[in-house]
């Protein structure tokens, strides 16, 4: 039993320090100024607290808009994947038409091709159409690169409720789209968040796309981020931890269904 | 959170989202665009935007991006026909595959209105990327060399010249180091973003060879390369992910390394007590090194061509020049003199560098043109023949007859003719 319960923590404490390991390091080296960049093993307890390398990240002109517009960017493409990705989800789930196989496979084939071969083109039309340096021009984009995911998921998290709710729902006067909205939402909301949480952060974080398809309107990732890896050390931890705070935010923020899909009701 | 408020939110957001964009986009309208492939790196970016551009009267978006990004982008403004950029700065190779692309404007008017200038008439040359016509105005240089921390230089070979080094001396140098300390410290930026490719074919190579790719397959290269795995016994193995030289010398990981001044001038500003700047060894053909010109082009149709002209003239403005020397450690493409209150850091890089280019050996190689789309194959080829040949040991002859191969059909699907350091070639450049 003891040996069973330390099998356990071990395992607990092996997951944790994998996500938080590298979180840990990310932000010891973005707050902790340039001596704990150069310093190796980091001290496990920061000597010095610093926000200067984040502060001057900061500082740098334009980079506030940027992250207003990624943000605006990332927010259009997750209302968009959900919106799209549900209903495309429920109908694989739920109906059984001719063609559904090959739609499901459709689906993945819009991430089958390189950005980079298609991006000339697509920014071609893209300016034809007016939607060259626009966020929602980005947004429609991403979009296309998040709903793969987005329908897919849905279609097994639709799946998975019971067809029985449903026609009971119906029994009781409910309208299809009625018992869809009502009985079959609630239950896939969890799931839906999760959907939600992939979007955002499939956007928040693309680069090419993003830096071939604007000029003046660009996303944080596209404004700055794209040179990170040719940026001296200490900017390069201060973008990475603006990098994934957004996106632990937006994780912190629906957590509670994310663990009511797991079963573990946090209310 | 119940349905209605989260539907409630969704909503908001959206409206919010698409009320978004011409509130943003309206406060910027009246701005030249300046899209530049030099200075991406978010630091240099930075000095760019609040440094170089602040005394510039007119109002500029500096929009810097990776070159693939860029060459795709304004590719596609021109084929849409929105066009938003009017300035492009890249380097010389970018410029090219845009010129071909008839993206570029000539620009002989600013070439001849800018002569009072002084422009380098070699770089001036380079600008009409062999074609009769400017097409682009050289605006910043660089190089590469090597910088070693003082700790080292007990062990340099007796009667060694630090700013006369060879090959040899350096791999004596090296062996020395590792045998009094125990470690490896010499050092090449072979990470994955290093730019290692140059080093082979600005220096190695043109150093023992003579050449680039008409000497690929040589004897001479064979003692090059097999030469270059010697040394690298006395290489950090850390090498294969470092980028920037200028982290590794300032963390001791390096004692002596390798890269480009704009990957160095880090450690040499935070620490010109501890580092000594010097030009990189030469071989028996010379001393190889590679000079990169960074140019600036007009679009074509450009939305604001007068104001392009405007800022390319305060580019190449002597003050202008000197500023930018100082924030990204690009130097002067026009006579300009050097300022003797300079940093002391600086200093040390502006001597590397004229001790490079004015040593009596001195070889240059210039960076690979023509090669339009095939450059990272190019590139490719090289860190190839050096992972083979260095990092696994494959015999050397086998290897070089190999990529010799790969190396010509790039040069014939590109239809490149040689540059220098090969002997002008009528056509392809063939490896011999």
């Amino acid at each position: 039993m003891t040996g069973r319960r330390a099998l356990y923590l071990a395992g607990v404490v092996a997951i944790c320090a994998w996500v938080l390991v590298p979180m840990w390091l990310l932000a010891a080296n973005a707050l902790g100024g340039q001596p704990v960049i150069a310093a190796w093993p980091k001290p496990w307890i920061p000597l010095s607290i610093s926000f200067a390398t984040l502060a001057e990240f900061l500082a740098i002109e334009g980079v506030f808009r940027a992250m207003l517009i990624g943000f605006e960017v990332a927010v259009l493409c997750t209302l968009f994947s959900v919106a799209l990705g549900l209903p495309a989800g429920y109908a694989l789930a739920r109906y059984s038409f001719r063609g559904a196989n090959a739609f499901r496979l459709m689906v993945l084939l819009t991430r089958a091709f390189p950005v980079g071969i298609l991006a000339l083109p697509l920014t071609v039309g893209f300016i034809r159409l007016g939607l060259y340096d626009t966020p929602l021009g980005i947004a429609l984009m991403h979009t296309a690169l998040a709903l793969p995911f987005a329908v897919l998921v849905s279609a097994s998290l639709f799946q998975a409720i019971p067809r029985e709710l449903e026609e009971a729902a119906w029994v009781f006067g409910c309208s299809p789209f009625q018992a869809a909205w009502r009985v079959v939402m609630p239950l896939a909301l969890p799931g839906v968040s999760a959907v939600a949480i992939f979007a955002f952060v499939i956007s928040w974080n693309e680069v090419f796309a993003a830096s071939v398809l604007s000029a003046r309107n660009r996303t944080l990732t596209a404004y700055l981020l794209a040179m990170l890896s040719e940026s001296p050390l200490s900017y390069q931890f201060a973008g990475g931890l603006l990098l994934i705070v957004p996106s632990v935010l937006f994780i912190f923020l629906v957590r509670r269904h994310l663990f009511a899909m797991w079963g573990i009701a946090s209310r | 959170m119940n349905r209605r408020s989260t539907l409630r939110l969704g909503t908001a957001l959206l409206a919010a989202a698409l009320a978004g964009p011409p509130l943003v986009s309206s406060a910027l309208a009246a701005d030249m665009i300046f899209s530049s492939g030099a200075l991406a790196p978010v630091q240099e970016a930075q000095k760019m935007r609040t440094v170089i551009l602040k005394d510039y009267k007119g109002k500029v978006t500096f929009l810097p991006d990776e070159p693939p990004a860029l060459l795709t982008r304004l590719k596609a403004e021109m084929q849409g026909g929105a066009r938003v950029t009017s300035l492009i700065g890249g380097n010389d190779g970018d410029l090219a595959v845009l010129a071909a692309g008839g993206v570029l404007a000539p620009v002989d008017d600013v070439a001849a209105s800018l002569a009072s200038r002084g422009f380098a008439p070699d770089l001036l040359a380079m600008g009409k990327l062999g074609t009769d016509k400017q097409m682009y105005i050289p605006w910043m240089q660089a190089t590469y060399f090597m910088v070693a921390n003082r700790k080292a230089l007990p062990y340099l070979p007796a009667g060694a010249d630090i700013n006369a080094l060879t090959f040899e001396q350096l791999r004596a140098w090296g062996e020395a180091a590792q045998k009094a300390t125990g470690k490896r410290v010499v050092g090449f930026p072979a990470g994955p973003n290093g730019l290692m490719h140059r080093f082979f074919q600005g220096f190695l190579l043109p150093s023992y060879t003579g050449g680039v790719v008409t000497t690929f397959k040589s004897a001479e290269a064979e003692k090059a390369w097999t030469e270059f795995a010697a040394l690298w016994k006395t290489v950090t193995p850390n090498s294969t992910s470092i980028n920037f030289m200028q982290e590794s010398l300032l963390s001791e990981d390096v004692w002596i390394g390798f890269d480009h001044v704009a990957r160095l001038l880090n450690a040499l500003e935070q620490k010109p007590n501890d580092f000594v700047a010097f030009p990189a060894p030469s071989g028996p053909k010379g001393r190889g090194w590679m000079p990169v010109v960074v140019g600036l082009g007009i679009m074509k149709d450009a939305p604001d061509a007068a104001g392009a002209k405007d800022l390319i003239s305060y580019l190449t403005t002597d003050t202008t020049q000197l500023v930018t020397a100082r924030e990204v450690g690009f130097f002067p493409t026009v006579r300009a003199t050097l300022p003797p209150d300079l940093s002391p850091g600086l200093k040390m890089a502006v001597a590397a560098i004229q001790g490079t280019g004015q040593a009596k050996d001195s070889l240059a190689a210039m960076l690979p043109s023509g090669l339009g789309a095939k450059g990272g194959e190019f590139n490719k080829a090289f860190l190839d023949t050096f992972q083979r040949i260095v990092l696994r040991g494959e015999p050397v002859k086998d290897v070089l007859a190999r990529q010799g191969e790969t190396v010509q059909r790039i040069m014939t699907e590109a239809n490149a003719p040689c540059w220098k350091p090969d002997p002008a070639s009528t056509g392809v450049c063939q490896v011999k």
